[in-house]
């Protein structure tokens, strides 16, 4: 215990010395607030045609761009400002290997889908090339005009071309080498991850709280229209949206994205309504805690037990129903989703026009996506559950 | 530790209102001759409106208080009690300005409170704390307890984080945890330490009134005790007014100088802690006193309520709010019937009319055939009764229940036994030296006060 005369004794603090700065301008609301001036800038020098950035973004990769800001600014600032508490938890969550090696899935993957890009390019047509198997398998030779790999006879005219290490994982109907495919499905993904996290799991989220929190007109207000939300189907919005604009990903993210979070935004508000009339929210109230603040640090944190898992699952919902709509074939033709590849492996009579082929013959089409696309689902569902467990300090492991 | 007192006693010019003090340790000082308390409550009501549909129209209201007025001075320690359901925790929760009043008002320091506002509000907030009723979910279970200690130090503008940490280490010793405790979550406490804690984030700010909402209620004996102490010592270390909220009459004896007995959103009778319990005179107060458990049952006899059902507080009896339940119900002026048997037939007629039956009257039950001796039985009623208008009702109330008409022997019985407590609403009656809201200590009313034993 320390001397009376201490002036780290709580009787000691004089009140009046100690001004209330209104603390505006906090790191996160700061980052957030740069992030956000320096892209409208960069919007604004792109669109304006002054300066060239060397590079045409098109409306999709501006969205995007703008969700990897808000997330930067939303969650990596305040993480690396709590690093202890961050570290801790990540410590927790890779204490498992299966959770571990999920993350290291997602990680590889993110980074892939940034950066693999960049350096392969946009797959080019080389139909000469087309169907060749992944190394250490062989196709039937008639099948491509140019064989990069050695030629064994079969039987009577039938001869095999075995794979090279050109196209290591083989090639599609187009000659698109299917790792050049995977990677550009990763980025797909990774847009719907980032769409999904920065715009809809926020939407949700405030929603449910401020439902929860607030009760009364408000509540009946939001849930009604979450309620009437939840009766529309997604993909028939879609569907209509799909008749009368460009079909692209981003028309199915913004349908998809603002049709899903009404589940979310009832379990967070349930939540909510539970938390808020617990002993510490009535304490922060009487010590005059706005309700963003308790928002914030009391009920956020106490309802990740059921909003984290929840979250996860709607991650890797919206994946999956961006490769299902990819793959009955409502996707646009330039981009190439996992779920498109996987449609186009199995389905030899359109794409291998002119032969008479099985799907088992081309395999490797369809499989590599269908494992990728596998990998990331249970990665994100075990990452969800890891996380919330990581994060309860009652869960011990 | 003793200092402080020494400080206090050095400024007791310092008007406690002036918040331009530069003796950070006597923030406050106690004077004895203040101009007003600490804490005023005047005509608290506060209802919580019954809305339907999507319009939410109002339908009705929970009168959870209803015209509560008491005053607690500096360094006072004021009781609350009362059954749950009686209107404590919204007054306490209102005098934070954690509920809107619908009426009333609360001045703290002579300011009311729902018109502070900006520096004011936030002086408030930091003079008055809480300490809620459950250890278990009194503190965020994400937060280390130095978190939550600091969390008061940092919404009150403290940013030196090093200095809140030295501070919060500091008092949590001084209220007997370890300084290793900062980072370790309450679930790894017992209840008594969380409350502990609770008491220590409660003082961090050194503040001049504790609201403590049943603080003990959810501990068993010995750790109530010893939280108890603490709480106490607190209070007289530091000057700390607290109010006091708590349905057990023996923790209030301890620990409170004055109590105010509620029932029903309203203060029955209030005074200082010995007169009101030596000499309860509220028969309400005087049935709690009766519901501490005691070893000799013949003492109960005359305590005991009529009904066990505390009425709906969205439809409050009328007159005295108390008279359904009511002990020492006062008879009409011109019957004149044993104490014992006007009782029985006043339990006989409350019992009726809040549902109450025993199962072998009940006529829901199945139970065939109800006759007349099983009712008078089961109520312990005689077949005759010495006057003869009271024997009428009771009569046709009895046959009324025979047919099983329930509705008629409810009417039959609240005509033949008016009672002045249904038809008029007592005042703070003068009979008595302290405030006491019952007829029998209105002079106008021809019933005088019964002698408690």
């Amino acid at each position: 215990m320390s001397e009376p005369d201490d002036p780290n004794r709580f009787e000691r603090v004089d009140w009046d010395e100690i001004d209330r700065s209104g603390r505006l301008h906090t790191p996160t609301r700061t980052a957030f607030i740069v992030a956000m001036v320096l892209f409208a800038a960069l919007y604004a020098l792109e669109s304006s045609n002054v300066i060239s950035l060397g590079w045409r973004l098109e409306l999709l990769d501006w969205v995007i761009l703008l969700g990897v800001a808000v997330l930067l600014s939303l969650v990596v600032v305040p993480a690396v400002r709590q690093r202890d508490l961050t570290l801790r938890v990540l410590g927790r969550l890779v204490s498992r290997p299966i959770h571990a090696a999920a993350v290291g899935f997602l990680a590889v993957l993110s980074f892939v889908a940034v950066v693999g890009p960049i350096i392969v390019g946009s797959p080019e047509l080389a139909f000469q090339h087309r169907f060749h198997a992944p190394y250490g398998f062989t196709s039937e030779a008639g099948w491509h005009a140019d064989c990069l790999g050695t030629m064994t006879a079969g039987e009577g005219v039938t001869r095999y071309c075995e794979g090279s290490l050109t196209y290591p994982l083989g090639t599609d109907h187009r000659g698109h080498p299917l790792g050049h495919l995977l990677i550009e499905g990763a980025r797909i993904a990774l847009y719907v991850l980032v769409f999904t996290a920065a715009f809809v799991v926020p939407l949700a989220a405030i929603v449910g709280i401020l439902a929860g929190f607030r009760g009364g007109r408000i509540d009946d207000l939001l849930m009604g229209y979450v309620d009437i939300q939840l009766c529309i189907p997604a993909i028939v919005v879609f569907f209509i949206g799909y008749m009368y604009w460009n079909v692209s990903l981003l028309l199915l993210l913004v349908m998809f994205g603002l049709f899903s979070w009404g589940g979310i935004a009832r379990l967070v508000r349930s939540e909510t309504l539970q938390r808020r009339e617990d002993g510490y929210v009535l304490v922060a109230r009487s010590l005059g805690a706005s309700p963003l603040y308790i928002a914030k640090r009391h009920i956020v944190p106490n309802i990740t037990n059921t909003l984290i898992p929840a979250v996860f699952h709607l991650l890797a919902l919206l994946v999956l129903v961006e490769a299902g709509v990819a793959f009955l074939g409502f996707h646009h033709i330039e981009l190439y989703s996992w779920g498109s590849t996987i449609q186009e492996g199995l389905d030899p009579p359109l794409t291998g026009i002119g032969f008479v082929m099985d799907p088992h013959e081309i395999w490797w089409v369809s499989t590599f996506p269908a494992i990728a696309l596998t990998l990331t689902l249970a990665s994100l569902k075990l990452v969800g559950d890891g996380l919330r467990d990581a994060l309860d300090p009652r869960r011990t492991h | 530790m003793t200092d402080h007192s020494t400080d206090r006693s050095r400024s007791p010019a310092v008007q406690p209102d002036h918040d331009t003090q530069s003796d950070a340790a006597g923030d406050r000082a106690a004077v004895p001759d203040d101009s007003h308390p600490l804490l005023e409550v005047e005509n608290l009501e506060t209802h919580f409106p019954i809305t339907r549909g999507l319009l939410r129209r109002e339908v009705g209201r929970v009168r959870a208080v209803d015209g509560v007025s008491f005053e607690i001075r500096d360094g006072e320690a004021f009781g609350l009690v009362g059954e749950s359901g009686s209107g404590k925790t919204t007054t306490a929760l209102s005098a934070l300005r954690l509920e809107e009043p619908t009426g009333g008002e609360i001045r703290f320091d002579g300011d009311s409170i729902m018109s502070l506002s900006g520096a004011d509000l936030r002086a408030f907030r930091r003079r008055a704390q809480l300490v809620v009723q459950d250890p278990n979910e009194a503190f965020n279970p994400r937060l280390t307890i130095g978190q939550a200690v600091a969390e008061p130090l940092a919404l009150h503008g403290m940013d030196d984080a090093d200095r809140r940490q030295a501070i919060v280490t500091d008092l949590l010793e001084r209220v007997g945890l370890s300084a290793d405790d900062v980072d370790r979550y309450p679930h790894e406490f017992s209840g008594g330490e969380k409350q502990r804690i609770a008491i220590a984030r409660a003082l961090v700010l050194n503040p001049d009134l504790i609201v403590a909402d049943e603080p003990t209620s959810a501990l068993d004996g010995r750790v109530q005790s010893d939280v108890l102490a603490l709480l106490d010592e607190l209070r007289r270390e530091f000057d700390i007014a607290v109010l006091f909220i708590s349905h057990d009459i023996d923790v209030v004896r301890r620990f409170c100088d004055r109590i105010g007995v509620m029932y029903l959103g309203e203060i029955v009778e209030q005074g200082p802690t010995d007169e009101v319990l030596e000499a309860p005179a509220h028969p309400y107060t005087r049935t709690l006193l009766g519901s501490v458990p005691s070893l000799d049952p013949s003492d109960r006899e005359l305590v005991r309520p009529l009904t066990d059902t505390i009425p709906d507080p969205s439809d409050p009896p009328s007159g005295c709010r108390f008279h359904t339940r009511c002990p020492e119900l006062i008879p009409p002026e011109d019957v004149d019937l044993d104490r014992e048997l006007w009782q029985t037939i006043a339990a006989f007629r409350f019992t009726l009319q809040a549902d109450e039956l025993p199962a072998a009257i009940e006529p829901d039950a199945g139970t065939t055939a109800v006759d007349e001796a099983t009712v008078r039985e089961t109520f312990g009623l005689p077949s005759d009764i010495p006057d003869e208008r009271v024997d009428r009702g009771v009569d046709d109330a009895v046959d009324a229940i025979v047919r099983g008409d329930l509705e008629v022997a409810r009417d039959r019985l609240a005509e033949a036994i008016p009672t002045v407590c249904e038809r008029s609403t007592p005042s703070d009656g003068t009979d008595c030296e302290r405030p006491v809201r019952c007829h029998r200590y209105d002079p106008s009313v021809d019933a005088e006060p019964l002698s408690w034993p």
